[in-house]
């Protein structure tokens, strides 16, 4: 039986470089077999096959202000991986993703999947950030990078099938180990409420 | 038989004879009438049988035998002056006679004069008119006493006594006696004569009536209108007859006997009542295991003898069985059991008859007529009987009287027990024991005062449910077993003793042991925590009046080692101290500023708290939660087996399979008013309020539970099922709340408790979860269904916290928000100071002042949409803006519905504050999407600014409390979900609004500044 397995996954980055575009774009982009409730373009759930278990993603938007920086750990807390965004024509956003790799291995949960994304990589005539700086940053904190364009839908799903990778697969003994992974029979999936 | 009446009959006729000569004129009348009856010429006269002639004549010589009787016998026997208490026994039984006498005259001269009108007037007067035909039953009742007086003074041979006392007067008399006493022998005593002179004439004239009734019946047609009538009488005086013979037979056996007995045995038995009725000298029984040289069968009592001892069972209170073999027969009595063996089967039956008919006659009060056993039902005695009795072997009930119902030998059924010292128990009883709802009284050493324990007993113990009250004025309410308290009980004084106390929590054999909260009055302290036999012992939380709270672990009612320390004002100490709160020896005390202070502390008269240690100031300071909102008791007192005594009842009692004899023991009796508790044991246990008439019967309550097993209808039915104290899932419920409030409210009131009490709630709803489960599994098996599949752990939590939790939460949510208010004091209050200084802000300032994006703010669009048509809901959203100048109000008000929610203002549901949540989402996004102009779905960086806004203008008090109720009462399954967000966004608004920018900007001409990381 395929088990439904949730992840919670925390969208972080400055205002205006597409977290929830990235999304948006992943979201609608396949046809979902639940009817997923969300909020606006801020929480978003969706399911995809990984292996032998599916991951429904539950993805929790944050507010990139700075001013509500203080605000985001009640937002991460508990997630299972993150996705980080910076848009390759803002050195800035680069800037800032990097504090919040730092925030996250300092006051993140432990084991946290880490998705490093370069948005608006259709805009690469006025890059900024180099795919290589980006990369071997990436390598360096061990996480997952792609440059991505949520207009064009590039690199959108392999973002999350990165990421679906990185999670450990379920290990029985230590069941739920970052408080929001959760196994239940795919047959019931049907009647939960989301 | 037949020489004894013969004998009687020739007697009779002497006397006749001797009366005619004595008495001429009533001779005159006899012969007047005879020549009436006689004269063929007399039309008239034709119309009366010579039987009514004859029966004339009888009753007047019968009426003329009973005065003389009266004048020679019965006034001469009572003239005797006896000093002894037997003589004047026998004086009144005589007297008795005398008057029983007395109106058999009078009936008989009734008779005589009935017979004589008729023969008088024979054509006016119809033959029904004689007082034997109309009014035969009340002639019997005369003489039926007449015989009972009689036989009562022979079975105590009160003539013969009588005698002796005159007996120069009745050698006197003897000759006079003699003189019309035919066959009277002259050897014979005097006594022995008299006891012939008072029977004789009532035998003769008895048969005379019999025969010439008969012959009279046989005269009259049988279409004659009175014939029913005279078969009446004939079948009354045949009867009569029968039973006078029987009881004069009895009456000279029990005369006979005396003789035969020690004068010891003589005194104990011998009373006028008394008949024997079998003797085992006449058909020969032995007695197993009992001992007993003789047996007599009364017709009130069966008697064991043995040497001079006396061994006497009421027969009210015996009961027959049959035996192994056709020779032997069981008896029960209260407090023995034995056997009686005949030598043949013969002597078997005739016994057990006897015996039988005897409990039959006793029981019914009445002597059988005519004769014993004869022909009335039931033939068998009944095995449930009234009696009442005093126990006298050693035992519980030594010298105890019970009075009630009874089965086979034991009391059972209802019955009241008292004791010579005072105790006394009403109430039900099962096999000889008390057994189901009983109410003992015992008094106390002071006069007036007395325990009254109101209880379930259980072969003869307390045993389930009770309250007692003490002459101490306390009172337990709570469950026992084995007589002791045990399980789960509130012992509790009264206010107004000097050391009021209140213990709520598990008992063990009589003692406090195992998890309990005991308020300690007098110094104003509350435990919770661990006791064993009585005493404070293991991990223990105490908390008192002034807000101190400490935990530690006791031993034998002491704290030993090591405890923490919560002071009022947020500091923390680690470390031993006195049960007065005085830090001695080593410890540590973290102040709210982190700073810490480690050393040895001491006290000493005088001196105050002295201390060797270190200040560190220099530790970067805590998390400010961290001592402000340390939690007790967490991980001690597991919350699984915390108040395991209240659940275990209930857990039992549905393994059990509800069995309704046990749901009062477990539900506890219920009566209207706390009024009607101190009424009579007797009211009470009767009047009682039977969980059977209230909450309708066991069968009936998982009825209702079968019917409703769709969610909607489960619902329903649960609310109503929790809401009745009398259901068992209400009135488990109830006890929780008790033991809620026992330990949170009041003193308990204390922020470092919310730990405790948050997961106890959560405990409580899966517990009646659980409770409901099995009373439903139970409803399935009695019905010979299925039991529905064991619900995985998921499935569980859904319908705990979807259904139960919400159901639940009311009952125990002013404590626990209490707790909530309490935790989050000091960030509501920041709270509140952001809300009311971003108050002062009109609309647009503030939408400008929290950043919201200009082409989000809905002001423009209200200028757009003035002209819109009505119907619309914007003219309305338009007309508050105008005069309020508010925007997204639709979201506010939605969001102000979390406090106030519409459809029931006391709904405490966290699903329904969540749902409320999400609608006010769903207002911010239309509310844009409106202005827009487009469906427009927000991003948190344009979410979170609007929805400050709409929180801030909400304006709910104490959202911090609130969030974090909603968040633990959340079902764990929503964690990482919708409904996790919804909660989180909203709670980052709460912690936004505490900043200090918030609460302390003044109206500012722009918002520019980007402050540094």
């Amino acid at each position: 039986m395929m088990a439904i397995r949730e992840l919670k996954v925390c969208l972080l980055g400055d205002t205006g470089v597409g977290k929830s575009s990235i999304v948006c774009r992943f979201v609608q982009d396949h046809f979902d077999h639940n009817i997923s409730p969300t909020i606006g373009a801020s929480f978003m759930t969706k399911t995809v096959p990984c292996g032998n278990e599916l991951h429904k993603f539950l993805i929790w938007d944050t507010a990139g202000q700075e001013r509500f920086h203080s605000l985001a750990p009640m937002y991460y807390r508990g997630s299972a991986a993150a996705v980080i965004v910076y848009d390759i024509t803002k050195q800035d956003s680069f800037h800032t993703l990097k504090k919040w790799v730092k925030e996250l291995k300092e006051h993140g949960p432990e084991n946290i999947v880490m998705a490093i994304a370069g948005n608006k990589c259709d805009l690469s005539d006025i890059r900024e950030v180099p795919l290589k700086d980006a990369k071997e940053y990436a390598e360096s904190i061990g996480a997952v990078v792609v440059e991505t364009s949520a207009k064009n839908a590039i690199n959108v799903e392999e973002l999350f099938q990165g990421i679906s990778r990185q999670i450990p697969p379920l290990d029985p003994h230590e069941n739920g180990n970052n408080g929001t992974i959760k196994l239940k029979p795919t047959s019931q999936a049907g009647r939960r409420c989301c | 038989m037949g020489s004894l009446l013969s004998s009687e009959v020739g007697w009779s006729w002497a006397f006749w004879a001797y009366s005619l000569r004595r008495h001429p004129a009533p001779m005159a009348a006899i012969r007047s009438n005879l020549a009436w009856f006689s004269g063929p010429e007399s039309g008239t006269l034709a119309m009366c049988s010579p039987e009514e002639a004859a029966l004339l004549r009888l009753e007047e010589v019968f009426s003329a035998t009973l005065s003389r009787i009266n004048s020679f016998v019965l006034q001469p026997l009572l003239e005797a002056e006896p000093s002894d208490p037997w003589g004047r026994e026998c004086l009144q039984l005589l007297q008795q006679l005398h008057r029983s006498s007395q109106q058999l005259w009078e009936v008989t001269e009734e008779s005589l004069h009935s017979l004589q009108e008729r023969l008088r007037h024979p054509d006016s007067i119809s033959l029904e008119s004689l007082l034997l035909l109309h009014s035969a039953d009340r002639v019997l009742q005369v003489h039926l006493e007449y015989i009972e007086s009689y036989t009562s003074c022979v079975a105590v041979q009160a003539f013969q006594k009588a005698v002796k006392r005159r007996s120069e007067y009745w050698q006197g008399q003897r000759k006079a006696l003699q003189q019309f006493l035919s066959g009277m022998s002259s050897e014979g005593s005097v006594g022995t004569a008299l006891v012939q002179a008072l029977r004789q004439p009532l035998t003769h004239h008895v048969q005379q009536c019999v025969l010439l009734l008969l012959s009279l019946r046989d005269t009259v047609g049988e279409s004659h209108p009175t014939r029913e009538l005279l078969v009446h009488t004939v079948t009354i005086f045949g009867n009569l007859q029968s039973f006078m013979r029987q009881e004069l037979d009895q009456a000279m056996a029990t005369q006979a006997l005396w003789h035969t007995l020690s004068s010891r045995q003589r005194d104990v038995l011998c009373t006028p009542a008394h008949r024997l009725l079998q003797d085992s000298q006449d058909i020969p029984v032995t007695v197993t295991p009992l001992r007993a040289e003789r047996v007599l069968l009364f017709d009130d009592a069966l008697v064991l003898l043995q040497g001079h001892s006396v061994h006497t069972f009421d027969l009210k209170l015996v009961w027959v069985e049959p035996g192994q073999d056709r020779c032997m027969f069981h008896l029960l009595t209260p407090e023995e059991e034995f056997s009686l063996c005949s030598k043949d089967p013969q002597g078997q039956v005739a016994w057990q008859w006897k015996v039988t008919q005897a409990v039959c006659q006793t029981l019914r009060r009445k002597k059988d007529f005519p004769v014993l056993g004869a022909g009335l039902e039931p033939s068998e005695p009944p095995t449930c009987r009234c009696g009442a009795y005093t126990f006298r072997a050693e035992g519980r009930f030594s010298q105890a009287t019970y009075e009630g119902e009874w089965y086979g030998g034991r009391p059972h059924g209802k019955g009241t027990l008292k004791w010579p010292d005072g105790r006394n128990h009403v109430g039900d009883f099962c096999q000889g024991l008390e057994h189901g709802f009983g109410i003992r009284l015992v008094p106390q050493a002071s006069e007036d005062k007395f325990d009254c324990y109101k209880c379930h007993w259980r072969e003869g113990s307390m045993c389930g449910y009770g309250i007692c009250e003490y002459s101490t004025s306390e009172v337990y309410k709570g469950y026992f077993q084995e007589g002791l308290r045990h399980g789960f009980g509130v012992l509790e004084s009264t206010p107004q003793t000097p050391q009021p106390c209140r213990y709520t929590g598990h008992w063990e054999r009589g003692q406090r042991s195992g998890y309990g909260v005991q308020d300690d009055g007098d110094r104003g302290e509350r435990y919770i925590g661990m006791w064993q036999a009585d005493q404070r012992h293991g991990p223990g939380v105490v908390v008192t009046q002034a807000g101190v709270c400490y935990q530690g672990t006791f031993q034998a009612d002491k704290m030993v080692g090591p405890g923490i320390l919560l002071c009022e004002d947020d500091s923390l100490y680690e470390g031993t101290f006195t049960r007065d709160l005085t830090f001695v020896g080593k410890g540590k005390v973290t102040f709210p500023n982190g700073f810490t202070l480690e050393g040895s502390f001491g006290s000493g008269a005088g001196r105050g708290l002295h201390t060797q240690g270190v200040l560190d100031t220099a530790a970067l300071p805590p998390d400010p939660g961290s001592t402000r909102k340390r939690q007790l008791g967490l991980g001690v007192f597991p919350v699984e087996s915390r108040w395991q005594g209240v659940y275990g009842p209930f857990q039992d009692f549905v393994q059990a399979g509800c069995p309704g004899d046990l749901q009062e023991a477990l539900l506890g009796f219920h009566v209207q008013s706390s009024r009607e508790l101190r009424k009579s044991q007797e009211y009470l246990c009767c009047e009682r309020t039977h969980p059977e008439d209230h909450a309708g019967r066991m069968e009936d309550i998982l009825e209702e539970l079968l019917q409703h097993r769709a969610p909607e209808a489960l619902q329903q039915c649960l609310r109503k099922a929790l809401s009745n104290s009398l259901h068992p899932l209400g009135k488990l419920l109830r006890t929780l709340m008790l033991t809620f409030q026992a330990t949170y409210s009041g003193i308990g009131a204390n922020k470092h408790l919310q730990g405790l009490a948050q997961e106890e709630v959560k405990q409580h709803a899966q517990e009646l979860w659980a409770a409901y489960r099995g009373l439903l599994q139970v409803a399935l098996q009695c019905k010979g269904q299925a039991p529905e599949e064991d619900q995985d752990a998921e499935a569980r939590d859904l319908q705990v916290h979807r259904l139960m939790l919400p159901l639940v939460l009311p009952s125990f949510y002013s404590e626990l928000f209490t707790l909530y208010l309490l935790l989050h004091e000091r960030e509501d209050s920041l709270y509140s100071q952001g809300i009311a200084n971003l108050s002062l802000f009109p609309d647009t300032k503030l939408l400008e002042f929290l950043d919201v994006q200009k082409h989000l703010w809905p002001l423009k669009d209200l200028m757009l949409t003035t002209n819109q048509p009505p119907g619309d809901r914007l003219p309305h959203f338009t007309r508050y803006s105008l005069v309020r100048d508010a925007c997204f109000l639709s979201a506010t008000e939605c969001l102000q519905k979390m406090i106030q929610l519409p459809r029931c203002s006391t709904t405490v549901d966290p699903r329904e504050k969540l749902e409320v949540l999400e609608r006010t989402y769903g207002e911010i996004e239309a509310t844009v999407s409106r202005m827009l102009g487009q469906e427009h779905k927000l991003p948190m960086d344009d979410l979170l600014p609007l929805l400050i806004y709409v929180v801030s203008r909400a304006q709910i008090q104490h959202l911090g409390a609130e969030i974090h109720l909603i968040r633990d009462m959340m079902a764990p399954i929503h964690t990482g979900g919708l409904y996790d967000f919804l909660l989180t966004a909203l709670e980052s608004c709460y912690e936004h609004i505490q900043k200090e920018d918030m609460r302390l900007h003044r109206l500012p001409s722009r918002w520019n500044s980007r402050e540094p990381w």
